[in-house]
């Protein structure tokens, strides 16, 4: 396949074949044990293009007329303009200059690519295939170049609504994890890239996928959640985790909510309430025990530390930070930590470092150094025999390569577990687990297949290989994954590859292992129910 | 060809502070850096200061020589290269030692002009250290250069010929710089191999420039010379900035952890683009509000 292939009429760049795709290790090395992946329904093909890779993710709309298509192309170049200008694109236009100018196409970043690896090495998933389609048709269409330059760049892509649909599509086809920008020598990074063309369809042309955008941001700022939850429906569930930690450890515990001036504002991904509250009640049950001076907020947006924007539009992810900080600004805490959310802790403390300026610049930190001092410091009775199953450590690529916290969720599991066991590779050379960029949440269409199959499928083989040899059923092991995104994506992995059943691998938090280990239980905390 | 050459140098470094310049000149951007991040204490398995609780009551220690040495000591060994694909070392490694090594030549002939000029002597039976080492230095320098840049300039071409993934992302300038940099290290391996094995010509053209006596060299020489001369007018319209541009990628964008402090220098650059005027056109974003505005309201 060749690069200017991107604007051919066809109905799919890539036909994608799952006895091409990167074998797994043992029992699923065997026999038919993946399911085929999903094609759009008759009606959905009508109307939506997935003329990338027969996948849509953006739900793309084909247009319906000359006129459409025109201003589809219109709208993506006058996009193009301001990504590179300094007045509209100041946030990225520097290390987004540097990656469109730099990179000498050496391809060392290719095997880095989970994705890529995990498709059987297709064309379109190279990291560097979407940044040279963007760069040639900068190249061709922004600006007044000579005929002899076009020659020279190899500016042969035709703009039409094809490519236009097609790079769209492709910038949902990577992770943003940049492995593979860390394997660049210089310095150039695909995964920037990738996201500054999401900006261009989120921020000119109004397109993104409905989960990260209208009721991804938009419903965040609305009704305060992207979940949903609303701050009346929050004290509801708050009040049914209390009940359920009594039932637990014996004794109630009141989470704090809304405590004007408290040390300690902690910001849960809002999914955790939801899906894995056993999260929020095992921080609640250790900073009880610890006696932190701690609370949750029922303002809006107070409890839902997510930030989606950060995947794929500046304007949406600075209001939602700001949004942020006006909580604890109002409660008069002395700092925010973040929970167990990997794009909140680099959202929240990397990457609107460079919004919240003045009043706004409240101290922000991730709470597992906290929960390390605690575990280490001995503020916990640990006994690291109660949770005596082999356990594995994800490393969520947004708290790990992009933030450098790798060792304290490492001294804690050395210290609550017996027998720990590290992917390979770990720390800042880990795996995304496939649903980072907004991924683990889009469930639309026929995504959610691809997602597991592809873009999960590196992440599997590391968990399946850390427990080789324990990998019978009967031995229950524990993937910790200390992100509520990762979490998302590996329950669904699991859940298409059956998982669970075949290996008897469950997942969970960091916290949830340290309140299992606290040796005055009664019973465990973790119950080892899949859900 | 005294002039051409004057005008050569000019231009190549004209150019590339423009590009540097403009580079540096970019807007602050929001923090978008990676791990491990060389000036930290903990860069070893890539940790950072946010692993401390409270991390801004601490203090906060950068080690930037060690930082700087390790991206320096990269440009001699290519190591993530030789890691990572050992085949395509082979092919640049060569041709890249060639760049360094025909820098470091003419930097020695530029110095040996001076002394040529001021009446010293630079041959293999000069008196003076100095002159000696010049004269070495020039003859080891300028021989292996010619030879390693030939052999990578061919080495680059084969990997861009034979590996697909390589062709496909290849344009026609890679192509025409590949030739180029065979020519110039051809034509100066043939010089130096065939018509001057001291590199004399060399000394005494570069005495020439000094002094702006310019002086007739040999025409393979002269051949050289020419061709590198083009080569330096040409390479500002290549990607060859990857050099210098790669230590301000490293320490302005992927090792940038500096922390927005309160009241700092960073932070009033910060309110300053706050002020700029913002025309995306999605539905979400009012039109003609400022940056600080959008970011306050609501869609």
């Amino acid at each position: 396949m060749k690069i200017k292939d991107i604007c051919k009429k066809k109905e799919k760049l890539l036909r994608l074949k799952k006895d091409e795709f990167m074998e797994l290790p043992f029992p699923y090395n065997k026999g038919d044990f993946e399911p085929e992946l999903r094609e759009l329904t008759a009606d959905q093909f009508q109307t939506i293009d997935a003329s990338l890779d027969g996948i849509s993710a953006l739900g793309m709309r084909k247009p319906k007329s000359k006129e459409e298509e025109n201003e589809l192309v219109r709208k993506f170049i006058s996009g193009l303009e301001k990504l590179l200008d300094p007045d509209n694109n100041w946030t990225f236009l520097m290390p987004l200059h540097h990656s469109l100018e730099y990179c000498v196409k050496c391809q060392l970043c290719s095997e880095y690519c989970p994705i890529y690896v995990s498709s059987g090495k297709k064309e379109v998933y190279r990291p560097t295939f979407r940044a040279e389609v963007l760069r040639r048709i900068i190249e061709k269409y922004v600006g007044n170049k000579g005929r002899l330059r076009l020659k020279l760049s190899g500016s042969d892509i035709e703009l039409n609504w094809l490519t236009i649909s097609r790079l769209g599509e492709l910038a949902y086809r990577c992770t943003l994890c940049r492995r593979c920008a860390m394997a660049c020598p210089l310095g150039v990074d695909n995964g920037l890239i990738t996201r500054e063309i999401r900006k261009i369809f989120s921020q000119e042309m109004g397109i993104a996928p409905k989960e990260l955008h209208e009721l991804g941001t938009m419903q965040q700022l609305r009704v305060g959640s992207s979940t949903g939850i609303t701050p009346k429906a929050l004290s509801n569930i708050i009040e049914f985790m209390e009940d359920d930690i009594e039932e637990k450890i014996g004794r109630r515990i009141k989470i704090p909510l809304d405590k004007d001036g408290a040390e300690v504002l902690l910001l849960h991904n809002a999914g955790e309430f939801l899906s894995w509250p056993e999260n929020v009640e095992a921080f609640a049950i250790i900073f009880d025990i610890a006696g932190i001076d701690w609370t949750l907020s029922s303002e809006l947006l107070g409890y839902d530390a997510v930030n989606y924007g950060v995947w794929y539009d500046d304007i949406q992810f600075t209001r939602i930070a700001i949004k942020h900080v006006e909580v604890a600004k109002k409660l008069k805490v002395k700092k925010i930590n973040v929970g167990e959310c990997g794009h909140a802790h680099k959202a929240m403390i990397v990457v609107a470092d460079r919004i919240l300026t003045e009043d706004m610049n409240i101290p922000r930190e991730s709470a597992l150094p906290l929960l390390k001092d605690l575990v280490v410091g001995g503020k916990l009775k640990i006994n690291p025999q109660r949770n005596n199953f082999p356990v594995t450590l994800h490393d969520p690529c947004n708290i790990v390569r992009l933030m450098g916290i790798g060792e304290p969720q490492r001294e804690i599991l050395k210290r609550v577990c017996t027998d720990f066991r590290e992917m390979e590779p770990c720390g800042v050379e880990n795996y995304c687990c496939g649903g980072g960029s907004g991924f683990a949440i889009i469930q639309s269409l026929n995504f959610p297949d691809w997602r597991s199959s592809i873009s999960g499928r590196m992440k599997l083989k590391q968990i399946l290989e850390a427990f080789q040899g324990v990998i019978s059923p009967e031995v229950k092991k524990y993937v910790c994954a200390p992100c509520s995104n990762c979490k998302g994506q590996i329950r669904d992995l699991f859940n298409y590859f059956d998982v669970n059943k075949k290996c008897g691998i469950f997942y969970g938090g960091l916290v949830e292992l340290i309140v299992n280990a606290l040796d005055d239980l009664k019973k465990p905390f973790i119950e080892w129910e899949w859900h | 060809m005294g002039v051409f050459t004057y005008f050569a140098y000019f231009f190549i470094v004209f150019m590339y502070s423009v590009k540097i310049v403009k580079y540096i000149k970019l807007p602050v951007h929001l923090r978008w850096e990676l791990y491990p991040i060389g000036h930290e204490k903990k860069s070893k398995y890539g940790g950072s200061y946010l692993e401390e609780k409270d991390w801004w009551q601490k203090p906060r220690k950068k080690n930037t020589w060690k930082s700087f040495f390790s991206l320096l000591r990269e440009y001699f060994v290519l190591s993530d290269y030789a890691k990572r694909n050992i085949t395509y070392w082979i092919g640049i490694y060569p041709w890249h030692i060639g760049f360094l090594l025909i820098i470091t030549f003419h930097i020695l002939c530029f110095v040996s002009g001076l002394l040529l000029a001021k009446g010293f002597d630079v041959s293999s039976r000069s008196l003076g250290f100095g002159s000696k080492f010049l004269y070495y230095g020039i003859l080891i320098t300028g021989s292996i250069s010619f030879f390693s840049g030939m052999i990578g300039s061919i080495g680059v071409l084969m990997n861009r010929i034979f590996r697909r993934d390589l062709r496909e992302y290849a344009t026609p300038l890679n192509f025409l710089t590949y030739f180029f940099t065979f020519l110039v290290f051809f034509t100066g391996f043939y010089s130096w191999f065939f018509t001057d094995p001291e590199f004399k010509e060399y000394r005494i053209f570069w005495a020439g420039l000094v002094t702006q006596d310019f002086k007739d060299v040999g025409f393979w020489t002269m051949i050289h010379i020419l061709s590198f001369d083009l080569f330096l007018i040409y390479l500002p319209f290549t990607r060859s900035l990857h050099y210098i541009t790669r230590f301000l990628a490293f320490f302005l964008i992927r090792w940038d952890d500096e922390p927005n402090i309160p009241g700092g220098r960073l932070e009033k650059k910060l309110i300053r683009l706050f002020e700029k005027k913002v025309s995306w056109s999605a539905p979400h974003i009012q039109k003609g509000k400022k940056w600080g505005e959008l970011a306050r309201s609501i869609p």
